[in-house]
């Protein structure tokens, strides 16, 4: 399996992930989260697993069971960890950590190391039996309502290590603290290559003419993710550069707001037939691909954001992307080298027309884009960062490791 | 005999230590006392990214960026890490550089939320490329297509090791080429990115594997 990377992740990275193999080869490598499906913790976890099993590792997913209850109690302390105010009292703490007692009597605990995803199942270690524990934060924990760090950081402090995926996402926990950023698998349905008549397919099944340049935002309908804001870049845009702007993402079925946004961009671009709003069903992975493979810009102008792996997904089929900067863009983002970073609405509609008028300039720093994210931003280097990890916590205290 | 030169390549793990600063004072008062690890990780390190060629160190990166401080930004880009006995030399040289600036313009403005430094160090992993050469025209194949970790542990990291770089002391020990080992070993470090530390010595090798091929034999 590992083999499939060759020629498209960096060599060094393939080298060390089989070193990293043979020194901990057959030792068991345990993650836990809380969803089998959905998200991108999950969709990294079904390909990494297997990879790292390629590699001799003993490695196995579990998942917390829990009822509805409790994940509306986890979706609290998600919401409070991020700074949004949430009133969790001691009752649903408790609850909290009965889940994951039970969860603990269930689950085979036993490992060489242990990585725990998120607050949902961080009360684990209290049933830590052996090996190392390393809790991974996915979410932004760099300003937290103070009572619910505090109750979190009680969980937290029990485990050897933590990991963040951005440097200002991370807080002083008071045990070793690495940074690893998140990937993308350029194997997956929504990286692998496509051809030209797919492309031109997809376009043609959402009746997308391909006689212009395309400006493309995928993101959820979120006012985060200020999708006003890029059809307002476009119209400033189209005085100069006809184009056609495509904002595309699922439907939030389940998220009233998400409803509301829909509509709100509904109706703010109703009188412009050159902008496409497309509800994708889920899993519409071939068709994102596609439609990321058809732009010529790649818009990300998001107002907060997590990481932002879209943008490192456009990245990776050559396409320069304007992101806003904020959350992890700009570890994406290499101002002027990889794209453009931008803070207003006047700024994305200027560096679209930059793009449009300067298509050598784009090819440009669209190759740069891509070997940006074939050295940062692939599975293979997370894989290969978690492994590190591990033996650097089984050999503590030394800054320099040789292999 | 000619000993073989290894290929070997260095990967960083990035560890937070939970220090930031968010203005000029505070980026001082934390270099006092960060772990030397981490003043190695942001002065040492800083061409393990490859792309960024205006600064020479995070520290001038963030006070030209960030603070838009460019003339400290200037001096702290003029510190050569190299020239340092150890760490605790370049950190009492960085904050003597910042205290100077202070001194003339002691209420420099803030980062915005979001951009202030975050103090880092890593832990690195050294292994073996698996590529071992005997001969100029062996080497100068493996430096075109090596990765960008690999001619940062020979060229920058050296060093700190050796004093000098791997490959120029390579071609002058074994090779015995002294003048395209000079050539090599004077090649800017802190004015080329990476990719351009590889294609100076690309440039180099090639000329004299070239002039090699040739030379008339009397």
């Amino acid at each position: 399996m590992i083999t499939q990377y060759s020629g498209i992740s960096p060599k060094g990275d393939l080298i060390l992930l089989h070193k990293l193999g043979e020194k901990l080869n057959n030792r068991s490598f345990l993650h836990i989260n809380s969803t089998r499906a959905g998200g991108g913790v999950a969709e990294i976890l079904h390909r990494m697993i297997p990879l790292l099993k390629d590699i001799g590792i003993d490695a196995r997913w579990e998942v917390i069971e829990g009822d509805e209850r409790f994940f509306d109690i986890t979706k609290k302390i998600h919401n409070s960890i991020q700074g949004n105010f949430e009133n969790i009292t001691e009752d649903m703490w408790h609850y909290h950590y009965e889940v994951n007692r039970i969860n603990a009597e269930r689950l085979n605990l036993d490992a060489d190391a242990i990585l725990i995803h998120d607050p949902q199942p961080a009360p684990l270690i209290e049933f830590r039996k052996s090996g190392i524990w390393i809790w991974r934060c996915h979410i932004d924990f760099s300003n937290p309502i103070k009572e619910s760090c505090d109750h979190l950081l009680r969980y937290c402090q029990k485990y050897d290590a933590a990991i963040f995926s951005v440097a200002k996402f991370a807080r002083a926990v008071g045990i070793d603290e690495f940074i690893i950023p998140p990937s993308i698998d350029p194997l997956s349905e929504k990286n692998i290559e496509l051809t030209n008549e797919e492309i031109i397919q997809t376009l043609h099944k959402f009746q997308i003419p391909h006689d212009r340049p395309i400006i493309l935002q995928i993101s959820r309908f979120d006012r985060f993710k200020d999708p006003i804001g890029v059809i307002k870049a476009y119209r400033l845009v189209k005085k100069y550069n006809d184009s056609i702007l495509i904002l595309a993402g699922s439907p939030a079925t389940d998220d009233p707001e998400g409803e509301i946004v829909i509509k709100e961009v509904q109706d703010y671009a109703s009188d412009d037939p050159d902008i496409y709003i497309l509800l994708l069903p889920p899993f519409s992975d071939r068709e994102i691909n596609a439609l990321q493979r058809a732009a010529t810009v790649v818009l990300q102008k998001s107002l907060k954001e997590g990481f932002g792996l879209t943008v490192s997904e456009a990245m990776w089929k050559g396409k320069p992307v304007i992101g806003g900067a904020t959350g992890g863009i700009p570890l994406q983002i290499v101002h002027g080298v990889t794209g453009f970073l931008v803070h207003s609405v006047e700024g994305a509609a200027f560096r679209i027309r930059q793009f449009l008028n300067n298509l050598e300039m784009t090819k440009r720093m669209g190759e740069k884009a891509r070997e940006h994210v074939r050295n940062n931003f692939l599975i293979t280097r997370q894989i290969r960062d978690y492994l590190s990890v591990w033996y650097a916590m089984e050999n503590k205290g030394r800054s320099i490791l040789e292999l | 005999m000619i000993e073989p030169f290894e290929f070997k390549q260095c990967v960083s793990i990035l560890k937070s230590t939970g220090k930031k600063a968010k203005n000029l004072r505070e980026l001082r008062d934390a270099i006092a006392v960060v772990s030397d690890e981490s003043i190695f990780h942001h002065t040492y390190q800083y061409f393990l990214k490859g792309h960024v060629l205006q600064y020479t160190n995070d520290f001038a990166h963030w006070a030209g960026e960030s603070l838009e401080e460019r003339a400290l930004s200037e001096h702290l880009s003029n510190i050569d890490p190299y020239s340092f006995k150890n760490i605790n030399e370049l950190r009492q040289e960085l904050l003597n550089v910042i205290d100077g600036y202070l001194e003339y313009f002691p209420e420099p403005r803030e980062a915005m939320i979001g951009d202030e430094f975050y103090f880092n160090e890593t832990i690195t992993l050294i292994f073996p490329m698996s590529i071992r050469v005997k001969n100029l025209a062996e080497f100068l194949i493996a430096i075109k297509y090596i990765d960008a970790a690999a001619i940062y542990y020979h060229f920058y990291e050296a060093r700190i090791r050796l004093g000098v770089d791997d490959f120029s002391k390579w071609i002058e020990d074994s090779l015995n080429k002294k003048e395209l080992s000079e050539k090599i070993r004077s090649i800017d470090l802190f004015m080329h990115s990476i990719e351009g530390i590889r294609d100076h010595i690309i440039e180099a090798v090639e000329k004299d594997v070239r002039a090699g091929m040739e030379a008339i034999e009397q």
